[in-house]
């Protein structure tokens, strides 16, 4: 009989799912939702419905994510470090260094062999997270989607000092009144979250192949900006949003494998596929 | 097992949990109380005096309101929640204040307690940021400004004999302490860092005497725990200053780890080096509190030739406790703005990399509302050495 993993990573924006057997067969991405992850389970049942799976054809499901906690519907919960080590490495097996750049935290991560060696992330606000980056596209009245296209359009990018997003908020939109063309303005911003990215991923001793991954790994910009920065070539996986639901699958999958090898049965949860409710 | 025995561990809990209770029961017979932060307030000479040292502890789960009125909020959180929950009267059995020159938040503060509290006694301690002769010749006669000031206080000269004598009881207590944290060395542990932590902080707000009875009954009740109640699970050391709460301890815990070991303020930095006896009284406690705490506050003279060398001797404290309880890895643990600590950072990193020691560096607020960031980072971690 096959055996089916599924990993679900809840972020704070977006919910991920990943359905795998011996490689990838279904995934699906969806809003996290606004009330506190109450549309994580919808996000699963699409990429079931995608392959015509039962939720009980899943041998074993691992959660992670910041929503990972008191998940009905997960057998257990892992680190979304760990899982985007694993993740990465599926993609890249030689990759060293891992910048994820998710919505309410950006994080480096020193891997060797798919497993997490160091890390580090960021430790108060949104600064340096996507969070930021939709804040200043939305005062810009731009898409975020567009954002990295339009800086890399910028040949001389604006010099914006402010780390607080408030107050960078507040400082682009007096550049833009200055006259700073659009442009240069959103190469500025993206510089200044290179900037900081990088500055933060440096206390690791960068190596490479360096793989970027979540949901600022789209914006092309960005990622020219920190490869400018941190002086490496960037490698993006094929759906950046994807690694951490991948590495959690994958490590479900390696829980499976060794306690079939240790003639241990599997231990799982009494799970089901409801609404997350927290309150 | 008699009654006595199985309430002490739920008798430390309760005094943990109202931490000023024991304190206004002694001081509603008469007892007067001497409020300190830090661990280089010498309590000896407290105590010596007749007084009950009171340690300040602040409160994770009281937001700071009172006292940012008169505080900046680039302070560090510990001090500013010590003193806004001081403002807040939850400290008003204590007659007296001294606070020593040891970070920048709380010398520079010192003046704001003061007038602030304005309680009938108030001292600073002036600590020397060196240890070479003329720096301790320097505390001595400091400490013996204080041994009088104290006195004056007090009404009586605070012989060299009620010195010793209160060195005697003080030394005590730390044999017991460190008796303690010989339950922590088996694998799993006897004892658990939460509870550790829980007996130590309600230690340092005890009369010693009364502090030492409270060490033997819990360490008979300890002895007695045959298995550990706790599963084996990554060892656990954390470094940083002061740390007066539980709930860190306890996220750890539940995190899959077991804390067995620490380089705290609350914990061996205090509670293990021991004042030596005979001599002049106050020249031994000039160099308990000046050499032998081992805090960065204080600037230690280079020691060999290599950058290795100069860790060695800084840091060397550390890499022994980690080999005397068995450490999987360290969590350094700081409050934000912490000066003498912040700094020096790299250094304890380099140390303990040199070590081959995986080590999670954690800035943190004074408050519980970080407790879902720090899980993951914590978690994170976990897996990382565990696996």
């Amino acid at each position: 009989m096959t055996q089916y993993f599924a990993g679900i990573d809840i972020g704070s924006t977006m919910t991920k799912v990943v359905i795998m057997d011996s490689g990838i067969i279904a995934s699906n991405i969806g809003p996290t939702g606004p009330e506190q992850r109450r549309l994580a389970n919808k996000v699963m049942e699409k990429a079931l419905k995608e392959v015509d799976l039962a939720f009980e054809a899943i041998t074993y499901v691992v959660a992670t994510g910041y929503g990972r906690i008191n998940v009905p519907f997960a057998d257990k919960q892992i680190t979304e470090i760990s899982c985007h080590a694993k993740g990465v490495a599926n993609f890249f097996p030689e990759a060293k260094t891992i910048i994820e750049v998710g919505g309410q935290d950006c994080k480096g991560i020193k891997i060797n062999n798919g497993k997490p060696v160091d890390f580090v992330m960021n430790d108060k606000c949104a600064a340096g997270t996507g969070r930021f980056l939709e804040i200043i596209a939305d005062a810009l009245g731009i898409k975020i989607k567009e954002m990295g296209e339009i800086g890399l359009q910028g040949n001389n990018p604006a010099k914006i000092s402010n780390i607080c997003t408030v107050f960078a908020e507040q400082e682009v939109v007096a550049r833009l009144a200055e006259g700073v063309p659009l442009n240069d303005l959103v190469a500025g911003i993206l510089e200044s979250l290179a900037n900081r990215i990088s500055r933060m991923v440096n206390r690791l001793h960068v190596a490479e192949e360096v793989v970027v991954t979540g949901g600022g790994a789209k914006n092309v910009g960005l990622v020219k900006a920190l490869s400018d920065k941190l002086g490496y070539a960037l490698a993006v996986p094929p759906e950046p949003l994807l690694t951490g639901a991948v590495g959690a699958a994958l490590l479900g999958k390696d829980i499976a494998d060794k306690d079939l090898q240790d003639g241990v049965s599997l231990q799982t949860k009494e799970r089901s596929l409801k609404e997350i409710k927290i309150f | 097992m008699n009654e006595k025995d199985s309430d002490i561990l739920s008798k430390v809990e309760n005094y943990y949990q109202d931490y000023g209770l024991r304190a206004r029961e002694l001081k509603d017979q008469g007892q007067k109380v001497i409020a300190y932060l830090c661990s280089l307030v010498p309590v000896e000479i407290i105590s010596a005096a007749g007084f009950l040292p009171f340690r300040i502890r602040g409160d994770v789960h009281e937001p700071i309101t009172k006292g940012d009125t008169q505080l900046e909020t680039i302070a560090c959180p510990f001090m500013r929640s010590c003193f806004d929950v001081s403002l807040k009267r939850r400290y008003d059995f204590c007659e007296g204040l001294v606070l020593p020159h040891a970070c920048d938040s709380i010398t520079r503060t010192y003046s704001v307690w003061r007038y602030s509290l304005d309680l009938p006694y108030s001292h600073f301690i002036n600590l020397p940021h060196t240890v070479r002769g003329p720096s301790m010749d320097f505390f001595k006669a400091e400490l013996e400004t204080f041994r009088k000031s104290l006195g004056r206080f007090a009404g009586k000269e605070i012989s060299d004999g009620d010195l010793a004598e209160s060195i005697d009881l003080h030394n005590e207590n730390r044999n017991k302490a460190r008796a303690l944290y010989e339950l922590r060395k088996s694998d799993p542990p006897l004892v658990s860092g939460t509870e550790i932590a829980t007996i130590l902080t309600v230690g340092m707000r005890l009369p010693v005497k009364e502090a030492n009875n409270l060490f033997d009954e819990v360490l008979e009740k300890l002895k007695q725990r045959k298995e550990a109640p706790f599963k084996k699970a990554p060892r656990i050391l954390i470094d940083g200053a002061c740390v007066d709460n539980i709930d860190f301890f306890k996220l750890i815990e539940d995190s899959g780890a077991n804390v067995v070991a620490d380089s705290l303020c609350i914990g061996t930095r205090d509670y293990w080096p021991k004042t030596e006896v005979g001599g002049n009284p106050v020249d031994t406690l000039a160099h308990r509190y000046l050499d032998k705490i081992n805090c960065p506050r204080t600037y230690r003279e280079k020691v060999g030739e290599t950058y290795q060398e100069d860790l060695e001797s800084r840091f060397g404290d550390v890499g022994s406790l980690i080999k005397e309880f068995n450490v999987d890895g360290v969590i350094l643990y700081l409050y934000k703005y912490c000066d003498p600590f912040g700094f020096e950072v790299p250094a304890r990193k380099a140390y303990l990399d040199s070590l081959k020691m995986p080590v999670l560096y954690l800035e943190d607020e004074y408050s519980t509302g970080t407790i879902g960031r720090l899980r993951t980072r914590i978690q994170a971690f976990l897996e990382m050495i565990g696996s």
